[in-house]
This record gives C-alpha cells, structure tokens and sequence, in this order.
C-alpha cells in the first residue's frame, strides 16, 4: 500500500479552483518531485497534503489517504499530532517560519514539547543533539543563536534538524534550496538524499529547479496551470516522455556543454 | 578578441563597519570587457561580484583602482560629463518588479532615459515606447499598462527595453533571470543574445550559477571572496576550467543529462566572513588540494592558456608565482 495517496483532489481559494484532478502516489521511502513554472499549483498541492492551505484554501473533491487514514476528515488535535511528527514540512527560508525575536532554541524546546512532555533542559539536549546529528558545527552556539544571525544554508539545515527531529515518514519540502547558493544547494541536497538512505523517510520536493529535481527524485510529476501534464519515473520523464509541454521544460535547462547561445 | 572596450584596473573597494574594522568587498580586480562580448561573473553570494558591477554604471565608487572607458577613467567623473557617460553603460536588476516605478505606465518608464536626453519630444512618446517594445517582441498595447499588470518575464523584457532605449555600448545584468522560471529565462536569454548580435552590446553579466552562464558568455570571471581566481573563455569552460573553487561551482550544478548514480561531492563548510578573510590564499581552509604555500603567499592571476588566467599556487610558475 502507497505510504501517501492523493487521488484525485481539487483545491479552490474562493470560488475560482486553483489545482484541479491531482493524484500523486508515493510509497515508502520514495522520494517524488513536483516540478513546474510559478503559479502551477505546485505548492498548493502539498500545503493541502498538511492541511495548511493559506486563505480559506479548501480540498473541494477526491481525497487525500496516509498510512491508510483520509487526512480531510481530522480534527485540531489530530492534525496536531501528526503534523511535526509523522509528516514534516521544510520551507523555502527556514529561518523565516521562526519567531525572530527567540532563540533558535527556544523554538526549537518549544516545538519539541509540544509533542513530548519532557523537561525543558532534556528538550534543549534533544534539540542540540538533532543538530550535530545533521551535521551542523558547533550547535550549542547555534541553539543560542537568532535565526538572522545564520547564513541561509545553515538555517536551512536547522530547519531540517527540526523537521527530523521525530523521523517523520513523510517530508515536505517548498523549495528548499531555491534561497540558496549553488555550492550550499549541493550540500542540502546531498543531506536530503542521505535522510532518505538512513531513515526511510519519503520526501516530496517541490522545485522549479528541474536539475535538482531530476538529481534527486525517483519519480518526477510535471505541473501546469493546476493540472498534472505528465507524470512518471525519472528516466521516462527524461528520456522518453513525449508531451509537448514536459519535453520543451526540460529543454530549457541549461546544461554544461549543452546549447550555447553565442 | 575584439577590441578592448573597458578595462578595470586594480579595484579594490573597503567598507568600514561599525566596530573600526574594514570589510574588502573587491580585492584588486582587473577585468577586461571587449565590444560586443558578454563577461560572465561567477560566484557566491557576497563575494563581491555585485559590488563590481555597480561601478560600471555609477551606483558606488571603488576606493582605489581605475575604470579606463573612452580613455578616461570614470570613476572620476562629475557633473556634465558624468551625465554625458551615463548614456552608454546601463543596468539591468534582478527583480524588476521593484526597479520600476509602480505609478508609471510602461509607456513612460522605457521613455523616461530618452527624454532625460532630449533624444525624442514628449509627444513621440507613445509611438516610440511602441517601437521600443517591438524590438523586445511584446506587443505595443503594453505601453498603456502599469507594471503589476505584467508576468515576471514580461517585466524582464521592459527593463531590458529600458536599458536598451539610449542604444548604450555596455549593459550590466544583475541576475537578470534568476528570479524567471527556466523556459522563461531560456527566452529571454535568446532575446538578449539576439539583441546583442544585432547592436554590437557589450555586457556584463552577474549570475551563480555557472551551468547557465556559460550558454552564453564568451568570457567568465570566478570569483571568490572579493578575488577574481579564475579567467576563462566561455566555450571552453567544462574542459580548461582548473581552479579548485571553478570545479566546486562546477561539480555544484544540477543538470538533466548529469550522471545521477555519481554522488555530489559538495564543497567543505561556508564561505568565511568577508571581515576576516584568511591570509594567503582566500580558498585554503575549503580546498582540498590546499598546501602550505598557500597558507603564507596569496596566489595571483597567471595566464595558462589563451584568455585563460588561474590565480592558484598549483598552476603557478615557481617562486614567482
């Protein structure tokens, strides 16, 4: 049995639908990505997967299965346990989704207490020792830390710290590297991979950056205007699709040694 | 190459910061820009590659070092012919949903350089902004539109229009397409590329990501820390590039037809503060190839090849190196 199974959704903002007959299997330890311009509904599609569609955003048909439970149908208190735990989700600038005026920390204690009733010095060791766990030097000063006081890359990494924290099965991830410089990319990408190699976990990646969504993904679905244009393994997205739309996409990537302009 | 048409000498630019201590953005750069050419300006974020660029069109001022255009060096330039130059070097920025004006029609932004030269009548306006968008293929009815009403690459298209509008020799691309998706970027570059041939522009061009640069500039700068470590020609770029920081960049680049069985082999840690960047070579402590030479001596730029210069102790000639 798939380990998420979106079938069939459609998902409005006010009346007009924004993303429309979208299905999307994914089995464990599988990792997919969503690929396409902006405003393809992209993001959307797994916003509404965590439930956390902005605007009165709302599945409006099909339904979305994890671990064999409909996610549409849960409650507060359950969408709370699951969020965070069983499903994570990383941002675009992780350092952005934590209260600035707190110590990195202090969000993170937080958030750990949340769903665990353990003591806040026990927290904060957790915490710390997530980071080294991600590799991230020295990470009592980055625990004392203000998210503005770290490079993107690092809050980035803090942000899959926390996101890992209780290995999840299921990662979201909305751009994680678009904020970033090509050499700190390769670094994220190589530590999302090598999540997925020690942990099991599934991982969704949005991305624009087709390069990395091709490095990256075993299966690669293709967006536009809201409906999926095609779909399917990576080699045949690649190599053997033949839809217009996916084939002029990933014949505007620049490649090394590829088309010259000049 | 074609004739030489701007060349940076020794520009170094320092900032002060607030605790007494000196920040080196551009460490004694030396670039060349030839007629109709474009330069490609590789590297991180802040290692200085914009702070170079902005020289070119009058937005900072190295604090030593020459910029020799037209045989003056126009860093040193005021008043009238300070103005008179302007016409020639213009910019392109990254995100030009905020270089323009939200309260002026399009209309009024591609003309606003060319009344500002006397170079049309007010009441030319609107047939020349009409042209002016033709050469870039948008339709002429844009130019009654304001700029939210457009798509990013749309709104790309009317910056290059504008900095396009007093036909100048030079343009700077700040990331021009960076904020664009890829089939977007891809046309926009072929507008670019396309408006280059037919009027000779020279430009300079500031990306990170070197996969695309290298489609489209004949030569490309890496640079690293406020240092220029590597010159290199654009064709050739995958098979003569050699500075261990260029085949980071390049090991860095994510791309369809890449071998994906082979591991990324991402470059060690971050790039140090610019406030206390380590003596000798700015690259040692990420290098893996570092030696106790470059610990003590800074490299400089040496030619290897044909346009082709590495500043890196492994490439060097000997002691004088």
């Amino acid at each position: 049995m798939a380990l998420l199974d979106i079938k069939n959704i459609d998902v409005s903002y006010g009346k007009r639908a924004t993303v429309q007959g979208c299905s999307i299997e994914l089995d464990q330890g599988q990792i997919c990505s969503v690929v396409g311009e902006s405003g393809s509904g992209k993001t959307t599609v797994i916003r509404a997967v965590l439930g956390l569609l902005p605007g009165g955003g709302k599945v409006t048909s099909g339904d979305i299965v994890y671990d064999g439970k409909s996610l549409l149908t849960l409650n507060k208190r359950q969408w709370r346990a699951l969020r965070g735990h069983d499903i994570s989700m990383i941002f675009q600038d992780s350092g952005a989704m934590m209260n600035q005026t707190r110590l990195i920390g202090n969000s993170f204690v937080e958030y750990i207490r949340t769903h665990e009733a353990i003591p806040k010095q026990d927290a904060w060791k957790k915490g710390a020792e997530m980071l080294s766990r991600m590799r991230l030097p020295d990470p009592d000063r980055i625990m004392r830390s203000y998210p503005f006081q770290l490079s993107g890359g690092m809050r980035q990494r803090v942000g899959i710290a926390m996101g890992m924290t209780y290995r999840p099965k299921l990662l979201l991830a909305d751009e994680p590297t678009s904020a970033l410089d090509v050499t700190t990319q390769a670094q994220i990408v190589r530590q999302m991979m090598e999540l997925r190699d020690e942990y099991g976990t599934s991982i969704i990646v949005v991305t624009h950056d087709i390069g990395v969504a091709a490095y990256m993904a075993d299966k690669v679905v293709v967006m536009k205007d809201g409906r999926i244009e095609d779909q399917g393994p990576r080699e045949y997205i690649l190599n053997a699709s033949t839809n217009a739309y996916t084939r002029r996409l990933i014949g505007a990537v620049p490649s090394l040694g590829g088309k010259r302009y000049v | 190459m074609s004739e030489l048409l701007l060349e940076a000498r020794h520009v170094t630019r320092r900032f002060p910061t607030n605790d007494g201590r000196e920040l080196v953005a551009c460490n004694d750069v030396n670039l060349k820009l030839y007629r109709g050419k474009t330069l490609g300006l590789v590297g991180e974020s802040g290692c200085g590659k914009s702070t170079f660029m902005r020289f070119l069109v009058w937005l900072d001022t190295p604090t030593e070092g020459e910029i020799i255009y037209k045989g003056r060096d126009i860093t040193k330039l005021k008043g009238r012919e300070l103005h008179e130059m302007r016409q020639h070097i213009h910019m392109v920025f990254q995100d030009p949903a905020t270089s323009f004006n939200p309260k002026m029609k399009i209309r009024d932004i591609v003309c606003e350089p060319l009344l500002n030269y006397g170079r049309i009548r007010r009441s030319e306006k609107n047939a020349r902004a009409r042209e002016l968008l033709q050469m870039v293929e948008l339709p002429g009815e844009f130019a009654d539109r304001y700029p939210h009403n457009m798509s990013g690459g749309q709104r790309q298209r009317v910056a290059i229009t504008r900095a396009l509008a007093l036909e100048p020799e030079i343009i700077v691309m700040d990331e021009a397409t960076s904020a664009l998706d890829v089939s977007v970027q891809e046309t926009v570059i072929e507008l670019i590329t396309k408006l280059q041939r037919e009027k000779n522009i020279t430009i300079g061009f500031i990306c990170h990501n070197l996969g695309f640069i290298q489609s489209f500039s004949h030569q490309i700068a890496v640079m690293y820390l406020g240092n220029i470590v590597e010159v290199m020609p654009g064709d050739k770029l995958s098979e003569v590039c050699c500075h261990p920081y260029s085949r980071a960049l390049l090991n860095a680049v994510f791309d369809t037809r890449m071998d994906f069985s082979k591991k990324i082999e991402p470059i060690k840690g971050e790039p140090p503060s610019p406030l206390d960047v380590p003596a000798g070579c700015p690259f040692r402590d990420r290098c893996d190839r570092c030696m106790p030479v470059c610990r003590e001596k800074r490299p400089t730029l040496q030619e290897i090849g044909p346009g082709h210069e590495v500043a890196c102790h492994l490439f060097g000639r000997g002691e004088d190196a």
